[in-house]
């Protein structure tokens, strides 16, 4: 009966005060002599534990073998991870995860085995579209007009000059059967009962429907099309003017020629996100392991490291979260963060967003923490902006945003077009679409401002996003684009709907050559 | 039946065909859809099955199956008849199982239920794989109201029916299999199911099922895997299906198997494997997994309602204690407090009896009580209960304990008046006890709960006495001794001399108290002393300590509390200190005897502990439920020269469910008559309006186009949409003609109308454009009524019947005028929630003795004749009492109905009521929702409770029970005259909560046998009190029940009560629910209650409030805000976002936002207060935090919060 060995572990180890990882525990139960293994791990147990993890009891029983290095104690990074971890594309197998039996406990404290090679000099790291303390929008009617009307003007500034475009009510005065452009927001996508489509666009005077032929090029793209995205169309006015016939169709787009800035030194940036601190399925251990490697001279060139939000699991997202909880608390969720982030050597630059588990308002674009948690999270001193900024490394410019519309891309999009399998072909239409989250009504919640924080007036080089747990790159028009997996294990919802997270990984990009290798620490 | 009963009924039944003589007489005179009534009436059972089915022969074949056998065997007996067709009209063999099946359904309903009508859609006979036919059944939603036995049986008769007729069993497919276990799982998420088969249990059932289980799509939700099938027309759950296979199949196996056993015509071995569990006899390969899922099976069983005794084990180690169940505290709503937490000190204390009003799901309360809840309590209010049942509504019964307060000035009174109640309200401090909670044993039968430990009472303090060698008769007939209230010194004399227990009146709650305490206690009073008061008896005086006081307030003493002058004054002391073990003791320098009269000798008593704590045995010391020595009652009866038993061992949650209700049912908007008139009207449905409405310039006012039935005059061929014709009054026929050809179709035999050509069905409805000016003129006219006699006369916008028949304007122009309205059926209906009355006086119901008479009381039900208002006389078994706006809106229905007589009718007037004594003796009908069939009442009185009383059996010849349930009462007439089965709208459920047929009298056994459960003896014996400590099974005791009398002379009296009250109508007329304003201020009153209530965790009320309520509404409405569409506010446009031109599209009007700021945030501050002040966890207060740092980053312009010069440069 192994529940009941697990039940009695457990309880003999929180008599003697300590708690334990389940899986500490699944492996204690499954030893030779469970109860002998047991004492073992307590009699090695560093004084300050308080939770008994895997790698003790990985020690401990290692310790078995006449080994004293791993027994505890100070560690010794370049003797824990072996070889070079291969670059591989997509966190594959092929990734070598850290040597078992290596894991002695974790005890950095910021100290740190290696020192980054470079001259700080050299950094830069700048902050553009950081809206926090910016945040001027009051909620009335007028905020979020001047909300679509900046999203329009802007990227239909790029737009205007590729058509020869007329506002709405303009063309509805027209003679028909002449030639006709338009550029403006989709307010509607309608299929006719012939199987066309019927799109209409919106500029600020008014509405006009565009027809797509079911047979012309054009529509398969309007698959793709959201509600609310900017972009133009050409094509012929009706006898009645009344409709007009789509030749072609034109989207903001990023532009095929775009080149990329990179750095003018070897140096890398780690890309993580959706931490969750706080979750009884944070990976602590993975965890560990990723901020062990960062004090490796492996690791000697990531010099910046950026998390893209849900640093931890927060209170109140979903009902009853409380029972599911690791830690109840949202203060303590960010004070453990905070610790987990002291993991990372000191003299790694951090940028940081919320996602939608944060303590801020759910409704983009979102200001990066108040006061109170920025300073609970003060200890490695990190940059804390809005979701979305864009941050600049060393002229490698990054476009931060937490993802929650991707939701939505792929919910909306069909499945060969984007789907959670490769969540960054979902961030290729983000991309085209100029816009982060365009889709209003939906999935993603909008706080008017006075301008539209989440539209991407410059070409990033790199665009990174989190949320949906599941890791992917690629590049689009040049740009790299980056969804991060998560560091925590399958839930019981995602289990429930069928989603496998990529959990435990951590992508680093060379900025000098934008590739991308994969660390995996699960 | 006794030979009063018989006359009883043949008066109901003459007045009855009174009524019907000039309803029919008035019928064949006016222009409605029927030229007679439309509600049948049925003597019986059998009557109404038939009636309701509409299947002739039905009643007869009945009756004689009934004399021989049991209903389940007479439903397997018609199946035979239906197969053969002996009985019924079919042709086809699907035919003759659908009659067999629904009239099964009837049979066991009672053919009160709709669900025969509503529940089954079709039978049909589809193909197997191989080619051979099976019968599918089509269910749909209604077949809920039939029960699960129904339900399983209506399966069986299918079954057996098909094997008669020759039809081959289903063979269903896998994906069907498995998309029953899908879809039943999908049903129990979405709706929820009472009991949910697991996956394994579902499938081993559609494979066995020798029948196709079909039905039509109940919820939206659609099933994700097993799609598209077939032979299964919808991919939603089809919720009759569920619920058959489910609540019906699957729970009531056993009951199903008792017939199948006898029938050589169907064979379901499987029904074994089922019952055992053994779900995977074919399916070897599976069984670990289904062994996993019985256990899930046992443990979900064991989280139902009824909550199991203390272990037999533990029963030795301390008092006996039902388990605490926090299930009722689920979904708390703001507004509705909670006057008790599970189990808790200070709440209601369980006693067993039952009023005269009260039994079957309800509770009593003493009516003080009622009063100091603030009023959230009044008669007939619903409670959610930790047991026996899930809910009961509330009476009053001043005859048990009241509540015990402590007051601002520090007195400690229990409060047995509700005069007094109200008086000394506003100076209460704290609700030490919320006094006792009156249920009856057969509550406990009914719902199968073991029996929890009594409280101790004078009922069984009684039979202790007697049983302890006393003449309590002797006693009892003593007029100086009052027996239930005695003087201290009795009840110390009775305890001693007869060695019995010590007289409730005098025990305390003992067992409250920890030992530790109980010791203290006697202490604090040994070195207390008495002062002697003008009586002699004297005045226990105390030192005032914080231990000392809590621990009386526990024991819920009176006494009284002077902090500042440090002492604390207990009168009628000697029972207690007794029970402390303190004896008095003759101060020594005084040297005289200890004697009551004297005087002189004031202050000279003192007190002397005779014990000490070593004394106590371990057993006492360690006495306890929760923790070893929390129970100080082993100590006390080691202690006490006498025996003294627990008070009050059970006590038994509760919170508000609704509020009780006594209203006129309108429609929304208020319907006067069944006539369309579209769109005209606006909204408010104005007749006069739409008589006006002209669409353009160029439109005719007042000609309007409605969907509405045609009709044909058979004498001169005219076309109209009238019941007569206008040219020749001739009364006209429906014109059904094909949609396709347009030929004319008279309807066959069964009511069909097919097109023979097209294979359509033909339709007498009909575009037409109608002159509602003329219409109503004409009505005004033809009725003799200005406009100006009523406000205003609500139409319809268009009808919902399947043939679209109008009702006649001239009964809505008086409608109006007497300010009546209708319901779909056209009928006038008043609504009030259901309690049950066995005996009444006449001054409770405002009518004399005179009019009791009247109504054939003669004697009380000691057997003396009647002569005075207060005497009790039991209530005969169709007579109900109506609130006071009930009368008033039968006064008023009465005077509807007599113009209409006279104005349209042509008639006299019927009732020519002066005042609301008029209406005593009058006929009504009283008609649930959920069923096909009125009962025919009669009024004998009047309450000012805002509820209807009847008897018990009258409501469950109605099939409701009395825990919060409400119906309708109609006057008879109206009824009558004005119901037709036309104006039933032609969906799912329209045939329900509409009088398709009458019970003109109650047979007790034709009524919902939950009523038959009910007590009716006037005390319960020793021994029953006696088995509550032993948490017996209620059946173990020998109580008798309705049910014992069923059938024999005396099925309609004796029903007697163990308690009295003083009026059924006390406490508060009105809950405070409907009385205070807004949801906050009932909020604000739920929770200010909640402080006041001993009984009542406050912190917990508020989590459950602000989580359940306030934190839903704040994220919902900030989400919505965020991705909010908007409105024109001079159009209407909605436009889904907002349009960049700022202004409307559509009209150039202003566009604004449809969720606001103030909408978004109304409740923030509130509740931060809420969780501030009643303490929530940090969880709760640091949600709100978050929430509200979002509402001020969204609604907050970060720039302006410190506002400077600069701002304004």
């Amino acid at each position: 009966m192994p529940l009941e060995a697990s039940a009695r572990i457990v309880s003999e180890l929180t008599s003697r005060g300590y708690n334990a990882e389940r899986e500490a525990v699944t492996q204690l139960t499954s030893a030779d002599d469970p109860q002998a293994a047991l004492e073992r791990v307590i009699d090695t147990l560093p004084e300050d534990a308080l939770v008994v993890r895997t790698d003790h009891v990985q020690s401990a029983l290692v310790a078995t073998d006449p080994d004293p290095k791993s027994m505890g104690g100070e560690r010794d990074p370049a003797s824990k991870l072996d070889t070079t971890d291969p670059p591989v594309s997509t966190g594959d197998d092929t990734a070598t995860p850290p040597a078992s039996g290596a894991g002695a406990p974790v005890e950095t404290k910021g100290s740190s085995g290696v020192e980054r090679s470079a001259d700080p000099e050299l950094r830069s790291l700048e902050i553009a579209g950081d809206m926090t303390g910016e945040s001027t929008g009051t909620g009335e009617y007028s905020d979020f007009v001047s909300v679509f009307r900046d999203r329009l003007e802007r990227l239909g500034s790029t737009l205007r000059g590729r058509v020869n475009h007329r506002p709405a009510t303009a063309i509805q005065n027209m003679p028909g059967g002449g030639e006709v452009g338009m550029v403006g927001l989709v307010n509607d996508i309608r299929s006719t009962a012939s199987g066309h489509w019927l799109v209409e666009l919106e500029d600020a005077t008014g509405t006009f429907p565009w027809l797509v032929m079911k047979d012309r090029e054009y529509a398969d793209l309007v698959g793709e099309l959201l509600c609310d995205e900017v972009l133009a169309m050409e094509g012929t006015l009706a006898d009645d003017s009344g409709i007009a016939f789509v030749d072609s169709m034109y989207f903001p787009d990023i532009p095929r020629t775009h080149e990329p800035s990179t750095a003018d030194r070897h140096v890398q940036a780690a890309l993580i996100s959706d931490v969750h601190v706080g979750s009884q399925e944070f990976m602590h251990d993975a965890w560990n392991r990723f901020t062990d490697w960062l004090h490796t001279d492996q690791a000697q060139h990531v010099e910046y490291l950026l998390l893209a939000g849900d640093m931890v699991e927060g209170v109140g997202i979903y009902p009853d979260q409380d029972e599911e909880l690791d830690i109840v608390d949202i203060y303590e969720q960010y004070e453990v963060f905070n610790e987990y982030l002291k993991q990372v050597p000191g003299d790694i630059e951090i940028v940081m967003i919320p996602g939608n588990h944060d303590a801020v308002r759910l409704a983009e674009p979102q200001p990066g923490f108040n006061e109170d948690l920025r300073e609970i999270m003060s200890a490695h001193d990190p940059r804390i902006v809005s979701n979305p900024s864009t941050v600049t490394l060393e002229g490698v410019s990054v476009l931060m945003y937490h993802g929650v519309s991707l939701d939505e891309v792929i919910a909306e999009l069909p499945e060969e077009k984007a789907s959670y399998e490769e969540p960054h072909k979902a961030m290729y239409h983000l991309l085209k679409k100029r816009h982060v989250a365009p889709q209003f009504g939906g999935h993603t919640r909008l706080a008017p401002e006075e301008r539209d924080y989440l539209v991407m007036d410059e070409v990033p080089d790199i665009f990174h996003t989190g949320h949906v747990h599941k890791l992917g790159f690629g590049k689009y028009h040049n740009v790299l684009a980056i969804n991060s997996g998560c560091w925590q294990s399958q839930t019981d919802f995602q289990k429930s709907v069928n989603i496998d997270p990529d959990a435990g990984y951590a992508p680093i990009v060379d900025l000098d050559t934008l590739d991308v290798t994969v660390q995996k620490f699960s | 039946m006794r030979e009063e009963d018989a006359r009883y009924f043949q008066r109901l039944e003459d007045q009855l065909d009174e009524a019907f003589d000039v309803a029919e007489r008035a019928k064949q005179r006016g222009g409605d859809p029927e030229p007679e009534v439309e509600i049948p009436v049925a003597k019986d059972m059998a009557d109404r099955v038939e009636n309701i089915l509409g299947i002739d022969g039905v009643a007869e074949r009945v009756r004689e199956l009934e004399d021989q056998m049991s209903r389940e065997e007479a439903a397997l007996e018609l199946a035979k008849d239906f197969a053969d067709g002996r009985v019924g009209d079919y042709e086809t063999r699907a035919g003759k199982i659908e009659g067999a099946v629904r009239t099964a359904v009837a049979l066991l309903t009672e053919g009160v239920v709709a669900a025969p009508i509503e529940g089954i859609d079709r039978v049909e006979l589809l193909q197997n794989d191989d080619g051979t036919e099976f019968v599918n059944v089509y269910y749909a939603g209604p077949i809920r109201s039939a029960g699960g036995t129904a339900q399983a049986l209506s399966v069986l008769v299918a079954d057996y029916t098909r094997a008669l007729v020759g039809i081959e069993q289903y063979n269903a497919r896998d994906d069907e299999i498995e998309r029953y276990a899908e879809e039943i799982a999908l049903y129990d998420k979405e709706t929820g199911l009472q009991y949910t088969p697991k996956a394994k249990e579902a499938k081993f059932i559609a494979k066995h099922l020798p029948i196709m289980l079909d039905g039509e799509a109940t919820g939206d939700e659609e099933v994700s895997g097993f799609r598209d099938l077939e032979r299964v027309d919808t991919n939603s759950a089809r919720g009759g299906m569920c619920l058959v296979l489910g609540e019906g199949i699957a729970l009531k196996a056993p009951k199903i198997q008792r017939y199948t056993r006898n029938l050589d015509e169907v064979d379901w071995p499987w029904l074994q494997d089922l019952i055992d569990g053994n779900y995977t006899a074919d399916e070897g390969e599976d069984g670990a997994d289904s062994d996993e899922d019985d256990a899930h099976a046992e443990s979900d069983e064991s989280d139902g309602d009824t909550t199991e005794p203390a272990d037999d084990s533990d029963a030795s180690d301390g008092p006996p204690r039902a388990e605490p169940s926090t299930k009722f505290l689920r979904d708390l709503i703001a507004g509705r407090p909670v006057f008790s937490h599970p189990s808790a000190e200070g709440g209601f204390r369980l006693r067993y009896g039952r009023a005269r009003n009260h039994g079957f799901a309800t509770g009593g309360v003493h009516p003080a009580t009622m009063h100091l809840v603030d009023d959230f309590l009044a008669t007939g209010t619903q409670i959610k209960t930790e047991r026996p049942g899930k809910a009961h509504g509330i009476i009053p019964v001043d005859s048990i304990d009241g509540p015990t307060v402590k007051l601002a000035n520090g007195d400690v009174r229990r409060i047995d008046d509700p005069e007094e109640a109200l008086e000394i309200r506003n100076g209460i401090e704290k609700i030490l006890d919320t006094g006792e909670y009156l249920v009856n044993y057969g509550e406990f039968v009914e719902n199968n709960h073991p029996l929890a430990p009594a409280s101790y009472v004078f009922e069984w303090w009684i039979q202790d006495l007697a049983d302890a060698g006393a003449d309590t008769q002797a006693l009892e007939d003593d007029p100086r001794i009052d027996l239930e209230f005695p003087e201290a010194e009795q009840a110390l004399e009775w305890a001693t001399a007869y060695d019995a227990p010590l007289h409730p009146q005098y025990t305390y709650l003992w067992h409250d108290i920890s030992v530790e305490t109980y010791c203290a206690l006697a202490d604090a009073v040994a070195h207390g002393r008495v002062e002697d008061d003008a009586d002699g008896d004297g005045t226990l005086v105390l030192e005032y300590g914080e231990s000392t006081a809590v621990a009386l307030e526990t024991l819920i003493i009176e006494h009284r509390q002077r902090e500042a002058e440090n002492r604390i004054e207990i009168d009628d002391w000697r029972p207690f200190a007794r029970t402390l073990g303190c004896e008095p003791r003759q101060a020594v320098t005084d040297g005289a005897t200890l004697e009551p009269d004297g005087h002189e000798q004031a202050s000279t008593i003192e007190l002397e502990r005779t014990w000490s704590d070593d004394d106590l045995s371990e057993r006492a010391r360690t006495w306890g439920h929760e923790e070893d020595g929390d129970n100080a009652i082993e100590a006390v009866n080691e202690v006490a020269p006498f025996q003294v038993r627990e008070r009050a061992p059970t006590r038994i949650g509760n919170r508000m469910g609704r509020p009780e209700k006594s209203e006129r049912r309108d429609l929304s908007p208020p319907v006067h008559t069944l006539f369309p008139i579209g769109e005209a009207g606006g909204a408010q449905r104005n007749v006069a309006n739409a008589a006006k409405h002209a669409e353009t310039m160029s439109d005719t006012p007042g000609v309007v186009e409605v969907q509405i039935g045609r009709q044909r005059c058979p004498n001169c061929e005219t076309e109209t949409f009238k019941n007569r014709c206008p040219e020749c009054n001739t009364r006209t026929t429906p014109d059904y003609r094909c949609p396709d050809c347009e030929q004319r179709i008279e309807p066959d035999e069964a009511g069909r109308v097919e097109c023979g050509h097209c294979d359509r069905e033909a339709t007498c409805v009909e575009s037409r454009e109608i002159d509602i000016h003329e219409e109503y003129r004409d009505a005004l006219e033809s009725v003799g009524e200005r406009e100006n006699a009523f406000e205003i006369l609500k139409g319809v916008k268009g009808l919902s019947s399947a043939t679209k028949v109008p009702e006649p304007i001239e009964k809505g122009v008086l409608r109006a005028k007497h300010d009546v309205s209708t319901f779909k059926d056209g009928t006038i209906r008043y609504d009030m929630t259901d309690l049950p009355v066995t005996s009444v006086r006449a001054s409770e119901l405002d009518i004399d003795v005179g009019q009791l008479q009247a109504l054939g009381y003669e004697e009380d039900i000691h057997g003396d004749p009647l002569t005075h208002e207060d005497q009790l006389v039991e209530l005969k078994v169709q007579d109900i009492v109506l609130s006071d706006g009930a009368a008033e809106f039968m006064l008023q229905t009465a005077a509807f109905i007599d113009d209409l007589l006279e104005q349209y009718y042509g008639l006299e007037r019927f009732y020519e009521f002066e005042d609301r004594q008029d209406l005593v003796g009058e006929l009504v009908f009283g008609m649930a929702p959920h069923t096909s069939a009125a009962t025919v009442g009669r009024v004998i009185g009047f309450t000012t409770a805002a509820v209807g009383y009847a008897h018990p059996y009258f409501h469950a010849a109605k099939r409701r029970n009395c825990d919060g349930d409400e119906d309708c009462v109609m006057l008879l007439l109206d009824g009558l005259l004005n119901f037709s089965k036309s104006f039933l709208p032609d969906q799912r459920g329209g045939k329900m909560d509409a009088p398709l047929v009458m019970s003109s009298r109650i047979d007790p056994s034709e009524i919902d046998d939950e009523a038959h459960n009910m007590d009716i003896v006037s005390q319960y014996p020793r021994e029953f009190y006696l088995a509550t400590r032993e948490q017996a099974d209620p059946e173990s005791v020998e109580i008798q029940i309705g049910e014992d009398t069923l059938g024999t002379d005396g099925e309609y009296t004796g029903f007697e009560h163990t308690h009295d009250t003083t009026d059924i109508a006390m406490g508060p007329d009105l809950s405070a629910y409907k009385t205070l304003g807004s949801m906050m201020d009932k909020m604000d009153a739920q929770l200010e209650l909640s402080r006041k209530l001993e009984s009542v965790d406050e912190t917990d009320v508020a989590e459950r409030v602000i989580e359940g309520h306030f934190l839903p509404d704040l994220i919902g409405n900030l989400r919505a805000f965020s991705r909010q569409e908007t409105r024109c506010l001079d159009c209407g446009e909605k436009f889904r976002r907002m349009p960049l031109t700022g202004d409307c599209r559509e009209c150039g009007g202003r566009v604004n936002l449809t969720v606001h700021e103030g909408s978004v945030n109304k409740y923030m501050q509130t509740a931060i207060q809420v969780a501030e002040e009643y303490d929530c966890r940090d969880y709760t207060k640091q949600r709100l935090e978050v929430l509200e740092r979002s509402l001020e980053s969204v609604f907050e312009n970060d720039k302006n919060k410190q506002s400077g010069i600069e701002d304004f440069m």
